[in-house]
């Protein structure tokens, strides 16, 4: 029982990157702008805020940094393609590679190459009064760090505001017809710039998670393909908020146990391991790829004035 | 006494790269008129209306509302000033229910709990008040074309505009839905509402509009009151000086001999019982059986996506239907692919020209043998006679008067009009027994339809086949010897010339059939 109390424990806890970055590229997306930067943002994001934590001794103060290079990532993204009509792909992949670039960079420059890690406090639990004795629930759902929480704050806000929301509508059928929304006086730049931007600080976030929480340190490529996980998750999720949190589940579960296996010592090569997130995000995808519902728009990019011949 | 204007459209220039869509182009509406604007394609009706309407940026002029000069950046300040726009093709959200996409955009009660109780009420108030009929909580994509364009409709009035632009609304509509249409924008006028009907059809415009403008070539040619004015003077203004309009098919439907079928006179093509299942087991063809005999133009009817692309498809090869036999000549041809049945002679206008028929990266000259680049003569079987190809397409652009610099110039520098003639070209160069025609005059001007019409009614002396599949009713009442309406992938009704009837064939397009 308690193996079964504190696996669960854990895939709630590894949840974070995935649901932060599911939702942030689930809500550009939503206006038509696919990002597939996450790798790189997250990294960034990692990087930064595992730096400004360290240097002002703030963790908050480290998780507003990665959010607002994730936010400049965003805003890279929307410029170049809303502005500049580029291709979201192109553009896409050479953030990515920026962002890797940077990563790395920045803790060199900043601190130097050092004997031991640097390291930064790890998120403290915490325990929601009461709710936390419930026998097997509590320790589950109401001991977790901070990010916990808000990440499925997040989700339930997103779809909300999404699906119950005018301004929601408005976003939703922007990714579906811009030249249907902008007929009725929907500002479809501003949107894809907002939503775009936000979706970049909510990777960005998920970034920073890593170092928080799990290591202390930020050690080089410690995204370690979550980021394109998190695109694989959009798609299961059917680009929707509620999809997407649980389906962050199954990825981090399918992490967890692989790194379980990995702990106990098998006969099967640690390499193996490491590659069944992939193959499970294959298998899953090939059951239900064809099945979920995308933005109509996702991808392209929009010109009023271009005619179609 | 000389009315007030509601609106005025002053000197508007709009250039598109190279070319100039409207020079200097003016417009008046009075108020509570029904305002017709008319031309063939590329007259630039509708990027008039969309510089109103703010989706296009006007490189000059002026527009005046009210006695106000007014300044519209887009949509949004269109809306403000009591403009509504139901454009050609529908801007609507598929996946949203009909109240989503007819509040789409506006301030619903609460921003924050969207409450659409109240909103639902009053488009249910329009609905009847106007005749709209439509239910408000079905999704987008379930609705048939008919009702969508009620929608579209509602999300105007909704928003409580006093000028109205309606482009090309009866495009896919039945007959019996054109009739219902006029009748609530008669309301709509009495209401107070003032209207643009923009359209390239000239019965339409005779029978509901109360002005007429009429433009060509993005110029204005003249803007009459339909009570002084005869249909000829309209006619003579739609299609230039140039045109023959005395001998044209376009405007007289001149007396034919009927089609002989019969012992001596052998059907050239037959289906039978041909049916058609996509992945998903939804049927797109069901137990379709066709006879066309030479010398026959075959027209198939319907409204738009009931099968007549997928049909097209199953006679060229690009489909393989799931049951049934297809012959040509007597000889069976179920399971040919196209480049076996371009080499027997069938050609081919598919609807898409920019998807199914034309490269805007290869040449003109390629672009006019695709598909036949494997014949004789562009071909000697293994290599391509360059030499043979261009003399032979230099004609072919002198002759179908395709605007472009000569056979090696660029697809993609042609307008749409132009890429059609050069699909038309294809297809009647090449001697074939069967011709399928899918929307062949799409985005044509009326001389060059009329050219269309001509080279098909030649294509019916010479003795070979044709089959029209066309969603414009008119064009096949003028066409076709006889007329097959499909509904859902069944042919509902075959209707010969002498019984031709639009009501007829309209109930059938909306799936009515009479016992």
């Amino acid at each position: 029982m308690d193996i079964l109390v504190n696996f669960l424990r854990l895939v709630l806890l590894s949840m974070v990157p995935f649901v932060l970055a599911g939702q942030g590229t689930m809500l550009g997306g939503r206006t038509g702008v696919f990002n597939v930067a996450q790798e790189g943002i997250m990294l960034v994001g990692a990087s930064l805020g595992f730096l400004v934590s360290y240097m002002t001794g703030s963790i908050f103060l480290g998780m507003v940094a990665a959010m607002a290079s994730g936010a400049l990532f965003g805003l890279a993204l929307a410029y170049f393609t809303t502005n500049l009509k580029m291709d979201q792909f192109v553009i896409g992949l050479a953030l990515f590679f920026i962002g890797i670039g940077l990563s790395t960079l920045l803790p060199k420059l900043v601190i130097g190459i050092t004997l031991s890690p640097p390291l930064i406090p790890t998120l403290k639990d915490i325990s929601i009064p009461l709710l936390s004795q419930i026998p097997v629930i509590g320790p589950i759902f109401f001991q977790q760090n901070i990010l916990v929480y808000v990440s499925i704050l997040v989700s339930i806000g997103l779809w909300y505001f999404l699906f119950r929301t005018q301004k929601g509508l408005e976003i939703r059928a922007v990714g579906e017809h811009p030249m249907t929304a902008d007929s009725l006086g929907i500002n479809t730049t501003s949107s894809r710039y907002w939503t775009t931007i936000v979706g970049g600080a909510l990777i960005g976030l998920a970034g920073a998670y890593l170092p928080m929480v799990y290591t202390g340190t930020f050690t080089e490529l410690m995204v370690m393909g979550r980021g394109w996980l998190a695109i694989a998750l959009t798609f299961f999720g059917g680009w929707s908020p509620l999809p997407i949190l649980f389906g962050s589940l199954f990825f981090s579960g399918v992490e967890v146990l692989a790194f379980r296996v990995q702990v106990i010592g098998s006969i099967v090569p640690y390499q193996f391991l490491i590659m069944l997130p992939y193959i499970a995000t294959i298998l899953v995808m090939i059951f239900t790829f064809g099945k979920s519902r995308v933005p109509s728009f996702l991808g392209k990019n929009y010109d009023r004035e271009k005619r179609s011949v | 006494m000389e009315k007030e204007n509601l609106l005025e459209l002053k000197n508007v220039r709009k250039v598109f790269g190279q070319t100039v869509a409207l020079d200097s182009v003016s417009f008046t509406l009075y108020p509570g008129e029904i305002h017709g604007l008319l031309g063939g394609n590329g007259a630039g009706k509708t990027t008039l209306m969309n510089v109103l309407y703010g989706l296009y940026r006007k490189d000059d002029g002026d527009i005046i509302l009210k006695g106000e000069k007014v300044n519209v950046q887009g949509p949004r300040d269109a809306i403000k000033l009591g403009i509504g726009m139901v454009h050609q093709h529908f801007l609507q959200i598929s996946n949203f229910t009909v109240l989503e996409n007819i509040v789409l955009g506006t301030d619903v009660n609460n921003r924050y709990t969207m409450k659409l109780e109240d909103e639902a009420k009053k488009v249910e108030d329009l609905c009847k008040h106007f005749g709209l009929d439509v239910d408000l909580n079905a999704t987008m994509d379930t609705l048939p074309v008919g009702t969508r364009q009620k929608v579209e409709i509602l999300k105007a009035l909704y928003r409580g505009v006093d000028i109205l632009i309606l482009d090309e609304p009866t495009t896919n509509l039945t007959p019996q839905e054109v009739d219902a249409l006029f009748v609530s924008l008669r309301v709509m006028v009495n209401d107070g509402l003032s209207i643009v009907f923009i359209t390239h059809k000239l019965r339409e415009v005779l029978s509901v509009c109360d002005r007429i403008t009429v433009l060509r070539e993005g110029r204005n040619i003249t803007s009459l009151v339909r009570e002084n004015a005869s249909e000829e003077i309209f006619v003579r203004a739609m299609v230039g000086e140039s045109m023959d309009i005395k001998n044209s098919i376009y405007f007289s439907q001149g007396e034919r001999k009927p089609v002989e079928r019969g012992e001596t006179n052998q059907p050239i093509f037959q289906m039978e019982d041909i049916s058609l299942v996509n992945k998903d087991q939804v049927t797109l063809l069901k137990n379709i059986s066709l006879t066309l005999h030479p010398g026959e133009i075959l027209g198939i009817s319907g409204v738009a996506g009931n099968g007549q692309r997928e049909l097209a498809e199953t006679v060229i090869g690009v489909k393989q239907p799931n049951q049934g036999k297809i012959t040509l000549r007597g000889e069976e041809i179920t399971e040919k692919t196209n480049e076996d049945l371009f080499k027997m002679g069938i050609s081919y206008i598919p609807e898409d020209r920019l998807h199914d028929g034309f490269l805007p990266k290869a040449n003109v000259a390629q672009n006019l043998i695709l598909g036949y680049h494997r014949n004789k003569p562009y071909s000697d079987g293994t290599f391509i006679n360059w030499k043979t190809v261009f003399k032979e397409t230099r004609s072919q652009i002198k002759e179908y008067n395709i605007k472009t610099s000569g056979p090696d110039d660029i697809g993609g520098n042609l307008s749409g009009g132009n890429i059609q003639r050069v699909m038309i070209a294809r297809a009647f160069s090449m001697p074939s027994d069967l011709m399928i025609a899918h929307n062949p005059t799409r985005g044509l001007d009326i001389p060059s339809m009329d050219f269309v019409y001509q080279k098909m009614l030649k294509r019916r002396e010479d003795g070979f086949a044709t089959l029209l599949i066309s969603e414009d009713l008119d064009e096949l009442l003028r066409m076709a010897d006889r007329i097959a309406v499909i509904y859902r992938g069944e042919i509902l009704g075959v209707l010969e010339r002498d019984q031709f009837d639009k009501y007829a064939i309209g109930r059938l397009m909306s799936g009515i059939k009479d016992s």
